[in-house]
């Protein structure tokens, strides 16, 4: 069962990076197209550049759907088990698509998100209070406390992005998610050293 | 204190700190010699090349303390008064530069100089040294030639004092868009908290990403797993460098932007490209330990590295927002 687990995590983090990777291309395409469109240099001051802004965000949008999914299988994983996940991964992006195709890719972007950052809001809590019913791949407290802040610091700063641009709360709700990636990677890289600040009576 | 003491500290800085850089590039072929002799099989010239790379860490910090003492004179005797008008309209009466030290031709010196330092920490490791002491003479080549911050230093900050104190002696009207110029680019770029922060965390984690992709390439040649631990070990302070760094440059952005073209930009493309290929990475190195993965690993520990390249290459080769070049 265990190395069953195991190899459904290897292929998740290699699910992961591929789309991690397409995103990079996605920006490829991006600098290449913007560097074509530039022979014009007012080109910024016409429709051209919404329209670039617009085709940018729709081809970014379903790797980042991806994205949130295989993390979201990576994060539940944590609290369900397979099949369960599995039924509630297959679910999340049947609402998307669903909300997605009636309302709109930023709404079904917005759903997937808010889901998410409850989710590993949920995780971090259960995290904190080295609650049994979630699983890890990572060994020691502080690990997984740091996986659990950068994950829900990521979902956030996205959602921040794409759902909350113009709210008045946007760079104060940007800053509380930097805080927590950048706490997140720092606990998640150097547990052994942030446990050594605090030995055990 | 006015013009001509600024004028007299640029020409000084010129004076001292040009014999610094020329003896930078004489030790940096030193530094490229002795690491070529010792990768073709010389061990004894190690010796040397370790050398080489503590007088040249050593010259890049002196030059630094230089910039510095440049920046303080910068600070000490430019006073930017702003005209009666303009003070209705702005907040202050006058203002200082409060210069940051990676602009400009400084930017690589910083990067560099950083770079070295962390190198001297790998010194242990006698094959990545070698690698990065080739790496490291071709970058001081390159800040001799290209990127020299002591000959005409600063010029786009040298124009912009120039000009001002020309409006002033003349006393005719181009003062009013001067000044207004200046309490922008001085307000919202050099002071800017933000640019004290922003670029130096680039920077810093550039120079860690550099011994990491030079780890990746023993790792692939070698085959020996103490390089993959050396090249996550600096990946690890690089990649919490280069999160929070980019990420700091959101808010400075939406700040001194605002509706301007910049989002999509292609700087801000390859910034995001090379921040999830580093996410890649550190995702696949998970499982370095399974099959393969130890190579694919490092192919895209170097890939990434290309992509720190391109990006910072794209100020000069792209035009955008965060470009100096234009169509």
């Amino acid at each position: 069962m265990k190395s069953h687990m195991q190899k459904y995590d290897y292929y998740l983090i290699i699910l992961t990076t591929f789309i991690l990777f397409a995103i990079g291309i996605v920006c490829v395409y991006g600098i290449t197209y913007y560097n074509y469109l530039a022979a014009n240099p007012q080109w910024t001051r016409t429709i051209q550049y919404s329209q670039y802004i617009d085709d940018m965000n729709s081809y970014l949008y379903p790797f980042l759907v991806l994205l949130l999914i295989s993390l979201g299988l990576c994060i539940p994983k944590r609290l369900f088990e397979q099949d369960t996940l599995i039924k509630f991964s297959a679910l999340l992006l049947g609402v998307t698509i669903i909300l997605t195709f009636l309302l709109g890719i930023g709404t079904g972007l917005g759903f997937i998100l808010a889901v998410m950052v409850g989710v590993q809001g949920l995780v971090l809590i259960l995290t904190f209070e080295k609650s049994k019913t979630i699983r890890f791949e990572k060994e020691g407290y502080i690990g997984k406390l740091g996986s659990s802040l950068l994950h829900l610091g990521v979902a956030l700063l996205i959602f921040n992005f794409v759902t909350l641009r113009e709210s008045s709360f946007h760079i104060m709700i940007f800053w509380f998610g930097t805080i927590l990636i950048t706490a997140g990677n720092i606990f998640s890289f150097y547990p052994d050293k942030i446990n050594s600040l605090y030995p055990p009576h | 204190m006015g013009f001509s003491e600024y004028t007299a500290a640029r020409e000084y800085l010129g004076i001292i700190g040009q014999p610094v850089i020329t003896y930078i590039f004489i030790t940096s072929l030193f530094l490229g010699f002795f690491s070529i002799l010792y990768l073709l099989k010389k061990e004894k010239y190690y010796d040397y090349l370790i050398k080489c790379l503590y007088i040249n860490a050593g010259l890049y910090v002196l030059g630094f303390i230089f910039l510095i003492w440049f920046h303080i004179q910068i600070y000490n005797t430019v006073l930017i008064e702003y005209p009666d008008f303009l003070r209705q309209m702005i907040p202050v009466g006058s203002s200082r530069f409060v210069l940051p030290l990676w602009i400009e031709s400084e930017k690589l010196y910083f990067w560099a100089m950083v770079s070295l330092v962390f190198a001297l920490t790998v010194k242990r490791s006698k094959d990545l040294v070698s690698l990065l002491g080739i790496v490291l003479s071709v970058f001081s080549a390159l800040i001799y030639f290209f990127s020299n911050p002591f000959k005409e230093p600063l010029p786009i900050v040298h124009n912009e004092i120039s000009r001002w104190y020309a409006a002033l002696a003349a006393g005719d009207g181009s003062i009013f868009q001067i000044a207004g110029t200046l309490y922008g680019r001085i307000t919202f770029y050099y002071n800017s908290t933000y640019m004290w922060t922003h670029p130096p965390l680039l920077f810093i984690a550039y120079a860690s990403l550099i011994i990491t992709a030079a780890a990746c390439v023993y790792m692939l040649i070698k085959r020996d797993k103490l390089y993959d631990e050396i090249a996550y070990r600096y990946a690890k302070p690089g990649y919490i460098l280069l999160t929070t760094g980019m990420l700091i440059g959101y808010p400075w952005a939406v700040e001194a932007w605002k509706d301007s073209a910049w989002w999509w930009d292609p700087k801000i493309s390859g910034s995001i490209m090379m921040w999830v290929l580093y996410s890649a990475y550190l995702h696949a190195r998970i499982y370095v330990q399974r099959g393969k993965m130890w190579r694919a690993t490092a192919y895209l520990g170097i890939a990434c590295f290309a992509s720190l390249v391109f990006t910072y290459l794209l100020t000069y080769i792209v035009p955008g927002i965060h470009s100096v070049v234009q169509p």
